[in-house]
């Protein structure tokens, strides 16, 4: 393949995964967040109480520039597999559902632009 | 990920969150992923799941400790301790394994409330801020916000004062 033909496959790919995302204001994560060795910043925090957490007040959930309700909590619980097998189940899940100030594509090849926007989302 | 709003009922003390065959991909480790979190792939799956939030006790009021941006205490809010419950299931697609269960907070930590953070909070504060409360976060604070605020200042100061109907009694000394 021809370095053009590499690049014409790039632009062709970029193009298309931009698709999904032309008129959608995309929440902006928050700029903090937990290092974590080897994978490096992981921008969510992990409020709680006790050394393997940020502290009673951290930030609770993973986007900037929002303002509405949140909700979150760890818990623990059991499943059970098709194939009878049970298993403990440790789960941090995360709602809430606001304003938020995001990103918006606005220059030809998806340069953003600010833009307010109203939606629910979910950290499983 | 983003979900429909009706996906989620709030209350006066609780939240509920309800969702069907949301596509996921179960990781086998955190953080998961591919890209920058250099994770495995994982496999492409199916969840449902139905939680309550339940708000517990009082609640309490978070202020913005730090204006440092990356800091977990950027933000502001009110707070309540929460229990919660709920039940799931999850299938892969490729139909090798299918699990159902449920959860519970038991003890482990939980809140739910109002918040904001970043544009949000700085906006908001000057809205809501009392009038015997310290000055508020600078963050994202422009030197053109700054110059309007400190001409503001300069006309309120040498705006007349006592103009305009006032209360006689607030004028009279009584003995």
């Amino acid at each position: 393949m021809t370095t053009v033909s590499r690049v014409a496959c790039t632009l062709c790919a970029l193009v298309i995964c931009s698709c999904p995302l032309w008129g959608q204001v995309q929440p902006v994560p928050i700029p903090g967040g937990d290092v974590i060795q080897p994978f490096g910043l992981f921008n969510q925090f992990f409020p709680g109480v006790g050394s393997i957490y940020d502290g009673m007040d951290a930030e609770p959930h993973g986007i900037t520039n929002f303002r509405g309700v949140t909700a979150m909590g760890y818990t623990l619980g059991l499943a059970t597999d098709n194939s009878g097998k049970t298993y403990q189940v440790i789960t941090d899940i995360r709602v809430y559902q606001g304003d938020y100030v995001g990103a918006q594509s606005t220059f030809p090849a998806g340069g953003s632009t600010s833009a307010k926007a109203h939606g629910t989302f979910v950290e499983i | 990920m983003q979900v429909p709003d009706d996906a989620v009922k709030i209350t006066e003390d609780a939240l509920t969150i309800s969702l069907k065959n949301v596509s996921v991909v179960d990781q086998f480790q955190f953080p998961g992923g591919a890209g920058n979190n250099l994770g495995t792939a994982g496999v492409p799956a199916t969840v449902s799941f139905d939680i309550t939030y339940s708000k517990v006790g009082s609640p309490r009021h978070i202020r913005p400790t730090s204006s440092d941006p990356l800091s977990p205490l950027n933000w502001s809010g009110k707070m309540w301790m929460a229990t919660n419950s709920g039940t799931f299931s999850l299938a892969y697609n490729d139909g090798s394994i299918s699990v159902q269960g449920n959860f519970s907070s038991t003890g482990n930590f939980g809140e739910i409330g109002t918040e904001r953070n970043g544009s949000f909070l700085q906006e908001d504060d000057e809205l809501d801020k009392p009038d015997t409360e310290a000055v508020p976060l600078v963050q994202n604070q422009n030197s053109s916000t700054v110059a309007t605020q400190n001409e503001t200042s300069k006309l309120e100061e040498n705006a007349p004062k006592l103009k305009g109907r006032i209360p006689v009694k607030a004028l009279v000394h009584e003995p």
